[in-house]
Order: structure tokens, then C-alpha cells, then sequence
């Protein structure tokens, strides 16, 4: 049976709902495990990876300080190792600087320079003799302080390099020796010992100029993308956001103050975060599989619940619907009956009496249309005799009594009622019949008054020389009787309206009451069984109908 | 000369007088009563072959009548004729005694048949055992 559209709206909405419910029983609990799984997850690796961190800036901390200490001691025991006269020798330069390399010292060149700036003797890759270094910002911090370890700079050399520098005095003068420092090798030692991925380490100065390279991304004295860091001891670690992205930033001063060691590392993406165990990845996948697949059978399952009580309600009301319908047209038949056929009886008396009238005097003026128009009425008491005649047969149970019916016989004994009007209009009857079709239990007249009018009614609705099938089979529980024709069809606006009493679509030529289809289905009914229709306009009718083998008793 | 003598027992008279004719005109001999009471009059009065009684009449009605005549009149053998067309009807009356139950309108040949099936079976009385 069909739904009516708002029915499909609202089954489609108790799906819904069915569904909403299943799935937040079932995804609940799994998604929650699953965010508890990943925050506690994510804590431990977060807290792995703070620790990581802090001992690894701790150990390049020592690390740096220490190169940068050993350096700067180196230089200053060559400054106040030699007097100033062999200092100013470059042979002396030469092997000072030839034995910084071998003590494994990251000096690249030395220079002797003079309290007035000039650069007295030179050793190095650079041409670098004879300039004055007078106005030079480390000059002036080395003949301050006596020793300074510059930030890298570009100098007169024009390219970065960080120098260190330590002050003596000879002879009523002051006397500077400054060394530069490979700055690769820093960079090397910051970095040494490899990286986590994700993570950098560097070293900054006090406005965040890189002092220490860590990939091809950015050069030396280049401004780091950081916020300014302010002094603190030990190794601070703090929590950014870069880009878009959570990332630790774990810091520590180095001795004096001017560097900043900084180690950055870049918070584990989604995926690393997700529960470690393949098992519980496998349980929440399975689960987040299988708990929608199962919802949506358990909601379809107890849709269809719905569905299929609902349309045994449905068909149910309509029953009993027109079993009410059709227990009232009993009842009226029944009381108007009487009042009609007793008037119908008294037309039909009197008629006679005037067509004994001509029958007496042949000699009548217009006694053959005399007689012509009593037949006239005669018939038309006929077909009032008949209407009511049928409706009385509404109110007529079927009797229960069953006897056993040979379906096939039934049809082609109420073929030989109609043998003479099918001949007459030349029409072809196929027959389509399975002879192993069973013996039922039903009652043989009834259901040869069905097969009579459908048969007459096909008989009506087809032209000259058309064709009725006649097929037999056996389906499931039931012996399925089809009538086919291939008449005008029924217009689909008609055809819920064709089992209704009194609904005709022939003109009222006085043989149709309206009574046929209605009493078809009203029987169908009472011998447990059903009828159906279904049309094709311009290409013809089927009614099916279905006698059970094994009825209720009604 | 009649072959026959009907009673024609029915409220209505503008059925009774053309029935009548016609049945006249085909040789039956009739005679009508509006009522049942009128009907059990002319009985008394007179010898019927047959009665047609109506079913539904005021007063003594056709089954009423039915009853009465089987006690009475058992030799006159009853066709019951109504509008009233039902199988408990038919059942209620055929049980009481009556030859045969016809519905209005009735063809009458079909009445004339069934008339002289009901005279020439004089030994179908059911009704006079029982009453």
C-alpha cells in the first residue's frame, strides 16, 4: 500500500530521531574515551617533551659557555704571555694562531692593535693590516672593560663575524689583541648532538638578532620572528603560538648576559597525538564503523516496525470502513426494498394489463407502438427489480458453509454462460492456466458471480475482434485468478473509486447498476480472499483476484 | 369456465385490480381481498385452489394470515408474494406452511407457473402436520 507523502516526512523525522539517539548512546562513551584518551595523551607527551627540552638548552647552555670561555682564555694567555714587541711580529701571530687551531680552538685570525686604534700586525684570511680600528664600537668596549667577547657584527671586513678581544698593558700603553671566532663552529656546537624534529635551536643576542645559524632559512644578525626575552636565570620555558601553531620556547641566558640561548620546538601535530596503542586505534575505528551501521539497521528494523503496523491499522480502518459502508447499504436496501418493488410491482401489473389490452384488439390505432412502449416500461421495472435486487444482496452474508472448488472448472463453466455474446462479438479468449493449481475450500456460486461480472464487464469494454486473457496460477498462499482485457482501459482518476457501489463509468443504458465491482470485492472479502485492479488507459484492464488455500473461517 | 380459483390477498389495490384482470384474462378465476381479515372471510365463504398473499399488510398480515389458513384452510396451498425480499423471510415462511415465496414485481408467468405447481401437488401440505 502506498504512503501518503506526510506519512514518508514523518517516518523519514522518526528515522531521525532513532538514529540521534542510537548514535549519541553509542558514539558517546567512544568519543569521550577517545578525547580522554588523546588529552592525557597529549599531556604526557607534552610533558616528555618539556623535559627534553629543558635538559637539552641546559646542556647546550653549559656547552656554549664553555667553548666561549676556553676562547676567550686562549687569547688571553697569548696576549699576556708574549711582551708586545714579539706580539707585533707577525711570524709570532702566526704560530699563536697555528696553535690555538691545534689546541682545537675556533679562532680564525689575530691582530695587535694599538691604544690609538691602528692595527699593528695581522694574521688571518682578511687583508686586514694597517686599518684603524678607532672607531670601532668593540675597540672602545675592550680598552673600557680589558676584555670584551663581541656580538657578531659586520666590522670593517664587512662580513658577520664575532671577535674577541683582551687588553694589556706594556710600557706606559695599552695594547689589544682580538681574535675572531668561526662563527660556524659556534652554530655547529649550539646544534651538536642532532635535533628532534620540530625543533631549532639558536642563539640571539639582546635584540634577537641571530647570533648562531640554524638552517638556510635566515642568515646571521637577522632579527628573529620572537618576542624580546627578558633576563632570567636558569632555562625558562614558555608556550607560543608561530604562525598558527602551539610550539615551546624554552630559554637560558648565557654567562654575562649579552646571549640568549633559545630552543624551539614545534608542538606535535593531530595525528602523533592520537592514542599510541594500535589497539585502542583500532577499537575507536571499529567502533566509530560499526555503531552507525548498527544504528541505522536497528532504526530501520523498528521503522519498518512502524511501517507495517501502521499499514495494518490503516487497512484495518478501511475494512472495517467499508464494512460499515456496505452493512448500511444492507440495511437500507432492506428498508427501501419493499417500498420500491411494491410500487415497481404495480407499474409492472398495470403494464401488463395494457399489453393484454392490444393483445386483445389487434385492430388498435397504433397497437404496435403500444406494445413497443409497454415492453419499454416492462424492462425499465426490470432493471429497478434489478438494482434493488442486488442491493438486497449486499445485506446477504456468504454462507458459511465451504465446499471444496476446482477454480479452473469454475471459470470455464461460467465461460459457457457468456459462450453466446462471446461469439457474437468474435472475441478471442486466451486461456493461461496452471492445472496443478489446488482444490479450495470456498463457495462455488459466489465466486462464479465474480468471475461472471468480470467477465461481462470485459466482455463490455472491449471492441470487436479484442481479446480476453484468462490466466491461473499459483502464488504463495493463494490461487491468483487474472482477467485481462484489452479495452479502453480505466482513467487512473477512477480506478479507487471503481469498487465503490453505484460507481459507473458506462452510460446508463439500464444494464448496469453500479453493483458489480462492489459486490466482486464484497464477496472477495467474505471468502477471505481480494481483488485488484490495474489499468493501462488505451491499452486495457487487469483484475487479479486471490482466493486463499487455506481460508479463515469467516 | 375457470380452471382455476385464486385468492388474491394484497393492501394494495391498484395491484390486486390489474392482476386480477390479467390473471381473468388467462383463464383464472379471481378474487381479490384488500386485507387478511377480508381474506379469511371470503375462505369461509367460499373454495379457493390457491391463495397469493402479500406479506406485508396493516393488520393481520401475510404470514399471520399464513399461520391462520394452515389451521383453517389446509388444503389451500399459499404463495407468499412481497416486496420485502429476504432469506429469513423466505425461510420464516416456507417453514409455516408456504408453497413457494415470490418477489415483487413478479413476472406472471412465472406466478401462473407457480400457482398451478402448488394445486397440482396437493400432497405437499407441510404445514398442516405441524399445525
Amino acid at each position: 500500500m502506498t504512503m501518503l507523502d506526510t506519512s514518508d516526512r514523518s517516518y523519514a523525522r522518526l528515522y531521525r530521531q532513532i538514529m540521534a539517539v542510537l548514535l549519541c548512546f553509542g558514539l558517546v562513551p567512544l568519543v569521550s574515551m577517545g578525547i580522554a584518551g588523546f588529552l592525557a595523551n597529549r599531556d604526557a607527551i607534552e610533558t616528555r617533551m618539556r623535559n627534553v627540552l629543558e635538559a637539552m638548552v641546559k646542556n647546550r647552555k653549559v656547552t656554549v659557555e664553555l667553548f666561549l670561555e676556553e676562547t676567550m682564555r686562549q687569547v688571553e694567555l697569548a696576549a699576556f704571555s708574549l711582551p708586545v714587541d714579539r706580539l707585533s711580529q707577525p711570524e709570532t701571530l702566526e704560530s699563536l694562531l697555528e696553535q690555538m687551531r691545534r689546541e682545537g680552538g675556533a679562532v680564525i685570525d689575530l691582530g695587535l692593535i694599538a691604544d690609538d686604534g691602528r692595527h699593528l700586525a695581522y694574521v688571518g684570511p682578511y687583508a686586514l693590516q694597517g686599518l684603524n680600528y678607532r672607531d670601532q664600537q668593540w675597540f672602545e668596549q675592550v680598552m673600557v672593560r680589558g676584555r670584551y667577547e663581541s656580538d657578531i657584527f659586520l666590522g670593517l671586513r664587512r662580513f658577520p663575524h664575532m671577535v674577541m678581544a683582551a687588553k694589556k698593558r706594556e710600557g706606559g700603553r695599552d695594547w689589544i689583541l682580538r681574535a675572531t671566532i668561526d662563527t660556524d663552529i659556534l652554530s655547529a656546537l649550539v646544534r651538536e648532538g642532532g635535533l628532534e624534529s620540530g625543533a631549532d635551536v639558536f642563539i640571539l643576542n639582546r635584540a634577537a638578532e641571530y647570533q648562531t645559524r640554524y638552517s638556510d632559512a635566515h642568515r646571521l644578525m637577522e632579527k628573529a620572528d620572537i618576542d624580546p626575552i627578558s633576563l632570567h636565570s636558569g632555562v625558562r620555558i614558555a608556550e607560543v603560538v608561530r604562525n598558527g601553531k602551539r610550539e615551546f620556547l624554552a630559554t637560558a641566558w648565557l654567562h654575562g648576559e649579552a646571549w640568549v640561548l633559545v630552543a624551539r620546538q614545534r608542538m606535535p601535530g593531530l595525528t602523533s597525538l592520537l592514542p599510541g596503542h594500535p589497539a585502542v586505534v583500532w577499537l575507536l575505528v571499529v567502533g566509530l564503523v560499526t555503531i552507525p551501521v548498527l544504528s541505522h539497521f536497528i532504526a530501520r528494523t523498528r521503522l519498518k516496525q512502524f511501517q507495517t503496523l501502521e499499514a495494518e491499522r490503516a487497512a484495518f480502518h478501511e475494512s472495517m470502513a467499508q464494512a460499515q459502508k456496505m452493512a448500511a447499504i444492507g440495511r437500507l436496501a432492506a428498508g427501501v426494498a419493499h417500498e420500491i418493488n411494491n410500487p415497481l410491482a404495480i407499474i409492472q401489473a398495470q403494464a401488463g394489463v395494457l399489453a393484454d389490452i392490444v393483445e386483445d384488439n389487434p385492430d388498435l390505432t397504433h397497437a404496435a407502438e403500444f406494445k413497443d412502449r409497454v415492453s419499454k416500461i416492462v424492462r425499465q421495472v426490470e432493471r429497478g427489480r434489478s438494482v434493488i435486487h442486488h442491493l438486497l444482496g449486499f445485506s446477504r452474508r456468504v454462507g458459511a458453509e465451504r465446499e471444496p472448488v476446482d477454480i479452473i472448472a469454475a471459470l470455464e463453466e461460467t465461460l459457457g454462460f457468456v459462450e453466446k455474446e462471446i461469439d457474437a462479438s468474435r472475441i478471442r479468449v486466451v486461456r493461461d492456466f496452471n492445472r496443478s493449481v489446488p482444490i479450495v475450500r470456498s463457495h462455488l456460486a459466489q465466486m462464479q458471480q465474480v468471475f461472471l461480472n468480470l467477465i461481462n464487464n470485459a466482455l463490455d469494454a472491449i471492441e470487436e475482434g479484442g481479446e480476453i486473457r484468462l490466466s491461473v496460477q499459483l502464488a504463495d498462499s493463494s490461487v491468483v485468478v487474472r482477467v485481462e482485457d484489452t479495452g479502453p482501459g480505466i482513467p487512473e482518476k477512477d480506478l479507487p473509486k471503481i469498487f465503490d457501489p453505484f460507481f459507473s463509468t458506462k452510460s446508463s443504458d439500464g444494464r448496469h447498476t453500479g453493483l458489480g465491482l462492489a459486490i466482486c470485492q464484497e464477496i472477495m472479502r467474505a471468502l477471505g480472499g481480494r481483488i485488484g485492479v490495474e489499468s493501462t488507459p488505451g491499452r486495457g484492464t487487469i483484475f487479479r483476484l486471490w482466493f486463499p488455500l487455506e481460508p479463515e473461517t469467516a | 369456465m375457470a380452471d382455476l380459483r385464486l385468492l388474491l390477498v394484497d393492501d394494495e389495490v391498484e395491484f390486486l385490480e390489474p392482476m386480477a384482470a390479467r390473471l381473468t384474462r388467462r383463464n383464472v378465476s379471481c378474487v381479490t381481498a384488500g386485507s387478511g381479515e377480508e381474506a379469511l372471510k371470503l375462505l369461509v365463504a367460499g373454495h379457493f385452489d390457491c391463495a397469493v398473499v402479500d406479506v406485508k399488510m396493516p393488520g393481520i398480515d401475510g404470514l399471520e394470515l399464513l399461520r391462520r389458513m394452515r389451521w383453517n384452510h389446509p388444503d389451500v396451498p399459499v404463495v407468499l408474494l412481497t416486496g420485502h425480499a429476504s432469506i429469513e423471510l423466505g425461510v420464516q415462511g416456507m417453514e409455516l406452511g408456504a408453497f413457494d415465496y415470490l418477489m415483487k414485481p413478479v413476472d406472471l408467468d412465472e406466478l401462473l407457473d407457480t400457482v398451478r405447481r402448488a394445486v397440482q401437488q396437493p400432497t405437499m401440505r407441510p404445514g398442516r402436520d405441524n399445525a
